[in-house]
């Protein structure tokens, strides 16, 4: 499910993970009641640890991130034994799921210079996930085997689309979701340059609010459906 | 013999026909004189009647008969009427065809900017009466765009091009009823603006001799000089031979029409008709004609005469026609492009996807009817998609049909492709291209790993035509233009060596640091280390980044790739080695894209 910016909801069975509930102009993406088992913050940044602490605690998930974020998390009221440091190419594991951060980076628009983010590799059920945050980076992505590549595309601090285009015609997903566009053209031009360069990927672009259901059909047909 | 003489009614008639730029009728307005000239050279004639009964239809003379009057010596009389005719008797077209090398239904109608044009231009001229039409004389004003003169064929007269006036002349022929003659002429067109040009305008005069735009058919009557009188004689006692003497005074031939006799007998009683002859003879200057009859009576007869004659009369009758074919407006068709890249450059060794807008403005002044842009992308570029083109006409996206056609068609970014869009009829579908009016055409291409030392032109071609389609309109970039700029972006990989002593004999432990401290990602980074012979490689950490092992002729060669590296990124190896001898250092060497 996507919230909008680089907010989503990865549901298995029941096992949702939340990825970076950032919070925006003030507004939080996700609503603070929203249920999650694990939520994750990529990087320490307001956009997307954003209310990751109130939903862990609503909710009493799991809060995962880098060290930035996971101080963060814990400044705002996650309880220290709910708090995993995601630490690169070190894999989380618990059934059905297993996360596999990379150190990427972002820039850090306010600050100057670059701080790390998390790309993220899930293994969801029978799903293969590349998340990658806000990343300005691709870092490992391109040789990961992927159902589904989410990727920036806005440019502010983060892939412009070029390089989303980029990484997804070298990773050769299944389906690559644009996110945290800076304006309505970016995901176009995301999804045009896509289906003319990049050949087996379809890309999809997602409205806050709407879900988009990948499965194999028949086990062995990657089939999905966008609500 | 002298000259029979007799008074000429003369009909001359005219028409001045004003034709448009393609030859149509735009107004025709007709008049004649009808004139009766007394040819006689000592006769007057007076009492002149024109007798023009119902024969006035198409004119706008309002009585059936005209009164002259006297008409002296050698003078003349004239009335002006005016004449309702639709067409004239004579027609003319002009083709002005200005691309006459290839063969269309309908003529090319506008020049092409800085080529050479090859002008045809086709004057034909129709006979549409029963009778000849002769005195025709053609003149055709060449425009100062045309050059190299030729008079190809030319049916009947002759025909000349007088360089000084720029005028051609046709003249000496004679048209047959419902024929045409045709004069073609070829030159050589070049205008270097855009502005419409004049073809040059057309004057004909002709003759149509003995023929007329009116139905008139007048007549005439008129006196001359010319004695009657009645000889009496008797013959015999009381018997009297009563003689009607009639004879022609003058040089003109006069028409007796009626001779009548009247007798008035002795008692008084009511006169009797003793001649009654409607002879219609014409007689000659100085020609008698006599009719008698005998009558008794003691006294002379008294006898009174009615003769009515007139001189007789001829009528001449002619058309004399002009005609004024304003010149044909030519404009002249052009255009221009514009050719951009969104983004204008792109990093190095990068994969861009870059926006490609050619935009093709009429900026001549005739409409266009076809576009075509030939674009060619060099290699280290991915081609577009045929369905990923936008099309814009006026600025509004366009849907309709157009070819886009990718050769060789397929997607290899190694190839350089060309590519070919046409819009074609545009006057059947959105209609044609006005001037100042433009087609916009865009696709996205992928720059694909471009070399900073290398250059990427992409030259274009756009050429335009007419309906119907003539010498193209093309403009586009030298061989060399349109380059796809790449900014260059440092590429630095550097390897660092450390060879560190084992916790066991013989073991060292070498560790190698490839850094990525260029400015833009590398790919395909090839790094090699030597292993001297006497030593055998054990292990590496981290164990996934193992490296393809390889016996050379002294030793050993660890062979690592990886597909990619981004800025900053940095690989640090631990490689395990065991074996005796001295461990020599040699510096691994490194490659990649």
């Amino acid at each position: 499910m996507y919230f909008g910016k680089t907010s989503f909801a990865l549901e298995y069975n029941e096992m949702t993970v939340l990825l970076n509930p950032g919070i925006w102009n003030e507004e939080p993406v996700v609503p603070d009641d929203f249920g999650a088992r694990i939520v994750i913050a990529t990087n320490q940044s307001e956009d997307a640890v954003g209310n990751a602490a109130t939903i862990a605690v609503n909710s009493k998930a799991w809060f995962l991130g880098n060290q930035g974020a996971a101080d963060k998390a814990s400044e705002k009221g996650v309880k220290p034994w709910l708090v995993h440091i995601l630490e690169s190419e070190v894999p989380y594991e618990i059934p059905d799921l297993k996360i596999t951060p990379y150190a990427l980076s972002r820039i850090d628009e306010g600050e100057g210079g670059r701080i790390e983010n998390l790309g993220l590799y899930i293994e969801i059920g029978d799903m293969k996930v590349g998340y990658l945050g806000d990343a300005v980076i691709r870092g490992p992505f391109e040789q990961f085997d992927m159902d589904v590549l989410i990727v920036p595309v806005g440019g502010d601090g983060v892939f412009q689309v070029k390089d989303a285009v980029s990484l997804c015609i070298d990773a050769k997903p299944r389906v690559g979701v644009p996110m945290r566009w800076s304006s309505e053209e970016d995901p176009k031009k995301f999804s045009k340059y896509i289906q003319q360069f990049g050949q087996g990927i379809s890309p999809v672009i997602l409205e806050p609010g709407q879900v988009l259901k990948v499965f194999w059909a028949a086990g062995n047909e990657f089939r999905y459906e966008l609500d | 013999m002298s000259e029979r003489k007799k008074i000429v009614i003369d009909l001359e008639e005219s028409e001045k026909v004003k034709l448009g730029e393609r030859s149509e009728l735009n107004s025709i307005d007709a008049s004649g004189v009808l004139s009766v000239n007394n040819v006689s050279e000592r006769s007057r004639i007076w009492n002149v009647k024109v007798h023009l009964g119902e024969t006035r239809g198409a004119t706008d003379i309002g009585d059936e008969k005209l009164v002259a009057g006297e008409i002296d010596v050698g003078g003349k009389w004239e009335a002006n009427y005016g004449l309702n005719v639709e067409s004239p008797i004579l027609t003319f077209k002009e083709v002005f065809d200005t691309c006459g090398t290839i063969e269309t239904d309908e003529p090319h109608w506008a020049y092409v900017k800085d080529k050479e044009n090859p002008v045809k231009i086709t004057l034909t001229i129709t006979n549409e009466t029963d009778g000849e039409i002769d005195n025709i004389i053609l003149n055709k004003t060449i425009p100062p765009e045309l050059s190299n003169i030729e008079i190809m064929s030319v049916k009947s007269g002759n025909a000349e091009y007088d360089e000084g006036t720029k005028q051609v002349v046709w003249k000496d022929f004679v048209v047959y009823p419902h024929e045409s003659s045709s004069l073609v002429l070829r030159a050589r067109g070049y205008v270097d603006d855009t502005e419409p040009k004049g073809a040059g305008d057309v004057v004909i005069t002709y003759r149509g001799e003995d023929q007329q735009r009116s139905n008139l058919n007048p007549d005439l009557t008129a006196l001359t000089e010319f004695l009657t009188g009645i000889e009496t004689a008797e013959t015999e006692p009381n018997q009297w031979q009563c003689t009607l003497e009639c004879s022609n005074e003058s040089d003109l031939i006069v028409r007796l029409d009626k001779a009548e006799v009247y007798l008035t007998p002795e008692d008084g009683s009511e006169k009797q008709k003793m001649i009654e002859e409607t002879p219609g003879i014409e007689l000659e200057p100085n020609q008698e004609w006599t009719s008698s009859f005998e009558v008794e009576s003691k006294s002379t007869p008294k006898c009174t005469q009615d003769i009515i004659y007139t001189p007789a009369r001829e009528i001449k009758k002619r058309v004399l026609g002009t005609i004024k074919k304003v010149p044909q407006e030519i404009p002249v068709y052009s255009i221009d492009y514009e050719k951009t890249f969104d983004p204008p450059s792109v990093s190095s060794f990068d994969k861009t996807p870059v926006e490609v807008t050619i935009e093709v403005t009429n900026n001549g002044s005739a409409k266009i009817n076809e576009i075509t842009i030939e674009d060619n992308l060099p290699d280290d570029v991915m081609p577009p998609t045929s369905e990923h083109v936008t099309v814009w006409i006026r600025n509004e996206e366009y849907t309709g049909p157009f070819e886009f056609v990718i050769d060789p068609e397929d997607q290899d970014p190694e190839k350089p492709h060309k590519i070919s869009f046409r819009l074609e009829d545009l006057r059947n579908t959105v209609g044609e291209l006005e001037p100042g009016e433009s087609i916009k055409i865009n696709y996205a291409i992928m720059a694909w790993r471009s070399r900073p030392e290398k250059e990427y032109p992409s030259p274009v071609t756009c050429t335009a035509n007419t309906e119907p389609a003539g010498v193209p309109a093309i403009v586009g970039s030298p061989e060399d233009g349109h380059k796809l700029g790449v900014i260059y972006k440092k590429r630095a990989i550097s390897t660092k060596k450390a060879i560190n002593k084992g916790v066991g004999a013989g073991e060292y432990i070498v560790v190698l640091v490839v850094t990525n401290s260029g400015e833009v990602t590398a790919e395909n980074i090839q790094v090699s280390d030597w292993i001297p012979s006497g030593f055998d490689y054990v292990s590496t950490d981290p164990e996934e980044d193992a490296p393809e092992v390889s016996a050379v002729s002294d030793g050993s060669k660890m062979v690592w790739t990886w597909t990619r590296m981004n800025p900053g990124d940095k690989k640090k190896l631990r490689v395990i080695v065991q074996g005796e001898g001295e461990y020599e250092r040699r510096e691994p060497e490194v490659t990649s894209i």
